[in-house]
């Protein structure tokens, strides 16, 4: 017998307290019963008749929404009163009235509605059954004159959200849609309700508990006849916060319009705080279609858009940097020590890597080249031999130190991290080591490399602010429904790359002379007066076999994606940009010119000057 | 730890499983779904989504009580304070959590479920209490100096509760963890403590309470005791409740028929308002089935806690009957009008998983000290 085991203990036995507990429920269960007996046989007929006349309700009256808002104020999303008709079928009595009525006033047949009040008498008796959504103000008025003291016909006010600038900035605001059933058993208690309205993306989504605000409560009471008899009590509800975002919306609307290619993605962000000024996704739909809720049509065309107008590109595309990402390359070869400011490489137009040839972008070479001259004339070979000695896990690690392989932490939770590939990651996905000619590819931004617009704007803001990566933001500043501000968001730096001051130096002059330098890639975005430093990139879609024939005779989908970022940084008011055509081109060609677009008219230049 | 190890008596023709207690469980659980499926048509065709849900917690419950029943509750009481530390921890977090997020917090957001910790504090202060006490006996009566400690038990999560804010829940919990104390069988002496204290601190409280505090401190009492069923403050829901009660009558308006169910009267009727549905839909009659059943599971705990084998069995087997027995009482009454608004649900019926898990983990306790009370066989 295991010790544990005590016999049955007989000292303490508790028969009195059996007893008493006993006595107690079978007194309190008889106080509950002769409660209950009193009000559901005594004084039963009182009840079922208050139960028929009454009709006091509570109403819960949905909270306004609060605004998002630019950087300066200007309204991006807000709400407006929307009317829809519905009946409610277990009070609806006058069937013949509303048959007659509501059919000239809305515009529908009468067997329509004829349906439609067939399946609400077959849905539950007490539930708002609606017949249309989206009424005008001439249609609530004629409804009100000629069916408001019909009991059981109810004109429901729901707030709509209204975007003034339709598609500008869409995938940032974010659309708005029915809550789901899944959300609403989520959602603490009963804060939301079916047919409630939450947002579904962008910052609707993740703003949505400050833009919400909190519900408000009405005791209405009806009479037998169905009239509100006034409401005897209220909660009023409470008006959900506005948000500000960084964006300079005039800067936005200025991009999206000078960006006249069919798909791509420009990141503006000021390289010292993190604010993002404009986040461009080309091509954008109109948030206004999804308000109050989105055609199946327009679901389905926008859905099966071979372009994706609903993906965000500037936090979702994944594009391969090209050689933007070369100046990485450069400072983890100087800061290894593989080379020095005056290494010289010979360019004869390729180079021979584990039998296979990489070629440079320009056929007939570029001779000897310097670290300065591979920057500003972009020369490929240069960087396969210094890629060649750094290996695909250095390159990483500078990689990873500019920003790229993580997601950059702005507002947006379905960004995507790209990728910055090395040998474990060769080694889990394609169970071989990473090779040579893999390396070479990384060096000039090509092969497994990826990263998104905002990650390539990121790079070129640290270069901007000697190495330290500050984490991009969209939200400025949280505002209540009284004023006060509620969140004030700080810059926040991520780290500082550390690299040698002299180091850096090299790179922005020699980014500097991709503009200034007769021989520069990005001459396109010189800018009299204003210093700009800035590198192209043109990034291959598929491998290189139809070099050095004409854009236009090359399919859409095979075209190079064109690639320019740009930083200045002696002004008081810094910018970083990167620009992103798909299938544009040549950087230096199609991204160089847009970006002088944008810069000319954020430093307010003429941009043709004479 | 010797408990752990699975008992193949136990196992083999389940000759002394508790059938009783695990039927009547299985049957309130029952009327309770119906119930909600019926109390939440009305919100909107999620009345399936809702009976899926508390299916789930069911077979949960189910698994949950058959692993609580394969070794001998003595583990419990080896770990009793463990598990009292862990709930007290699970509290903090909450109210840490409300903190941050300036508002009222009673769970723990798992993800996949939501955790109410003040359901489980309720069992936790059962089983600490018991094991406590169950060390006096044998040597010598309990005297007052012996009651500091459970005390403690007691009123630690009690005030945790409060802060969260919910008066209510943690009024409930002295109730329970006081009714394990006098069950013990405390001397006469203490007993006229116990009782002298209570009584003056209610004369007090009833006479000089309204004058100690200012109107604004009475209201805000006033919400600590109904957070959320009364938001206009005008008594609206219980007048709701009581007309849909006394319009059920002798036999009920039939399920899903209850005009009042169907009109959302109340924001919280498939949890807490559960009793009103029932009332509504099946009358005094069903009502009458119901607390007969609940009576009956009540009186099957009595008799199992007279005859366990120590007094740790009694003790926690009391003290889980007397959970429910609290929570029947209070949600009942308080769905008639005869005590004020407080969250206290209605075991096995109302919906919720953290409930229906703690009510099945009742059961399982108790069955578990019947299954064992004759040490030697084991």
């Amino acid at each position: 017998m295991p010790e544990y085991i005590r016999p049955y203990d007989s000292a303490h036995d508790f028969r009195a307290q059996v007893m008493i507990a006993s006595l107690i429920i079978v007194i309190t269960f008889g106080a509950l019963l002769s409660k209950l007996w009193k009000l559901q046989l005594i004084d039963s007929e009182y009840f079922t008749e208050m139960s028929y006349s009454n009709r006091t309700r509570l109403i819960r009256l949905p909270p306004p929404r609060g605004s998002i808002t630019d950087r300066n104020g200007q309204i991006l999303a807000q709400n407006q009163p929307n009317f829809s008709l519905s009946v409610i079928p277990g009070e609806l009595s006058e069937y013949d009235k509303v048959l007659e009525v509501v059919p000239s006033i809305l515009g529908i047949t009468p067997e329509k509605l004829r349906t439609l009040l067939l399946n609400a008498a077959s849905s539950p008796k007490y539930k708002h059954f609606q017949i249309k959504k989206n009424l005008n103000m001439e249609e609530v008025s004629l409804l009100k004159t000629r069916l408001g003291d019909t009991r059981g016909v109810v004109i429901e006010t729901r707030p709509l959200r209204e975007y003034p600038f339709g598609e500008s900035l869409c995938h940032v605001i974010g659309t708005m849609g029915e809550i789901s059933q899944d959300d609403l058993l989520k959602s603490q208690k009963f804060v939301y309700r079916p047919g409630d309205y939450v947002g579904k993306t962008g910052m609707e989504k993740e703003y949505e508990g400050y833009l919400k605000g909190e519900e408000g409560w009405t005791q209405i009471e009806i009479d037998a006849k169905g009239r509100q008899l006034g409401s005897t009590s209220k909660i009023p509800p409470q008006r959900g916060a506005d948000i500000a975002l960084t964006i300079d919306i005039h800067l936005q609307r200025y991009i999206e319009e000078i960006f006249i290619e069919r798909a791509g993605s420009v990141v503006v962000l000021d390289p010292e705080t993190g604010k993002i000024l404009a986040l461009v996704s080309k091509p954008g739909f109109d948030l206004n279609l999804f308000s109050p809720s989105i055609s199946e049509r327009n679901w389905k065309n926008l859905n099966s858009d071979s372009l994706h107008p609903l993906e965000n590109r500037s936090i979702r595309g994944l594009y391969a940097p090209g050689s933007t990402f070369k100046m990485v390359t450069a400072l983890a070869g100087l800061t290894e020590g593989l080379i020095r400011p005056d290494t010289v490489f010979e360019c004869n137009g390729e180079l021979d890597v584990s039998n296979q040839t990489y070629r440079c972008w320009k056929q007939q070479g570029h001779g000897k080249v310097s670290l300065h001259k591979a920057l500003v004339e972009s020369c490929d070979v240069y960087f396969y031999e210094l890629g060649l000695r750094l290996g695909a896990d250095r390159l990483a690690r500078y990689a990873s130190l500019f920003g790229f392989g993580t997601a950059t932490g702005v507002e947006l939770s379905n960004e995507l991290p790209g990728l910055v590939p090395n040998s474990v990651w060769k080694k889990r996905n394609y169970g071989a080591p990473i090779k040579d000619g893999d390396s070479v590819t990384i060096a000039i931004g090509q092969g497994y490399l990826l990263s998104t617009p905002v990650q390539m704007a990121l790079m070129t803001a640290a270069l901007a602010s000697n190495g330290t990566v500050m984490k991009p933001y969209l939200v400025d500043r949280i505002v209540s429904a009284e004023g006060s501000t509620i969140f004030q968001n700080q810059p926040v730096q991520k780290w500082n790359a550390s690299i040698n001051p002299k180091y850096l130096e090299l790179i922005q002059k020699s980014m500097r002379d991709v503009v200034e330098d007769k021989s520069g890639t990005g001459r396109k975005s010189l800018i009299p007066g204003l210093h700009v430093h800035a590198k192209t990139g043109t990034s291959q879609v598929i491998r290189e076999k139809d070099r050095g024939a004409e854009i236009d005779q090359i399919p859409y989908y095979e075209r190079t994606h064109a690639m320019f970022v740009a930083y200045v940084n002696d002004r008081p008011q810094k910018i970083a940009l990167a620009v992103v055509v798909e299938h544009g081109g040549g950087g230096g060609a199609v991204a160089a010119p847009i970006a002088k677009k944008i810069l000319c008219k954020y430093y307010g230049i003429p941009e043709n000057p004479r | 730890m010797p408990y752990l190890e699975i008992n193949n008596k136990l196992l083999g023709p389940f000759g002394k499983f508790e059938w009783l207690l695990w039927g009547l469980s299985v049957i309130l659980t029952l009327i309770g779904i119906t119930l909600i499926y019926s109390a939440t048509a009305s919100l909107g065709g999620q009345e399936k989504t809702f009976v899926f849900k508390q299916l789930a917690w069911f077979c949960l419950s189910l698994v949950m009580l058959t692993a609580l029943v394969l070794f001998d509750y003595k583990f419990f009481e080896q770990w009793a304070y463990w598990i009292f530390f862990a709930v007290i921890i699970a509290l903090v977090v909450v109210w840490a959590i409300g903190r941050v997020t300036a508002g009222s917090r009673r769970w723990i957001d798992l993800g996949l479920m939501r955790f109410q910790p003040s359901e489980f504090a309720k069992l936790a202060v059962v089983l600490a209490v018991s094991k406590c006490l169950s060390e006096k006996f044998g040597s010598q009566s309990i005297e007052i100096v012996d009651l500091g400690k459970p005390a403690v038990i007691i009123l630690l999560p009690a005030l945790l509760v409060l802060v969260q804010p919910d008066l209510g829940t943690a009024i409930v919990t002295v109730l329970i963890g006081g009714s394990v104390v006098l069950f013990a069988g405390p001397g006469r002496r203490v007993l006229a403590w116990i009782f002298g204290g209570t009584i003056l601190l209610s004369i007090v409280l009833y006479f000089f309470g309204g004058k100690i505090l200012l109107d604004y401190q009475k209201k805000r009492i006033a919400t600590f005791l109904n957070p959320d069923y009364d938001p206009l403050g005008s008594g609206y829901h219980i007048i709701q409740s009581q007309i849909a009660i006394g319009s059920g009558g002798l036999s009920g308006q039939g399920f899903m028929q209850g005009a009042q169910n169907q009109l959302m009267f109340l924001p919280v009727k498939h949890t807490d308002f559960i009793f009103t549905i029932l009332a509504e839909e099946f009358g005094f009659i069903g009502c009458l089935l119901v607390l007969s059943l609940f009576a009956a599971y009540l009186f099957r705990g009595l008799s199992i806690a007279q005859k366990s084998r120590d007094a740790f069995g009694a003790l926690v087997s009391f003290g889980c009957i007397s959970i429910i027995f609290w929570h029947v009482t209070i949600n009942v009454g308080m769905v008639m009008g005869l005590l004020p608004v407080v969250g206290v649900p209605l075991n096995f019926m109302s919906y919720g998983g953290s409930s229906l898990l703690c009510s099945f983990i009742i059961t399982a306790l108790v069955a578990n000290v019947k299954m064992r009370r004759f040490g030697y066989e084991v």
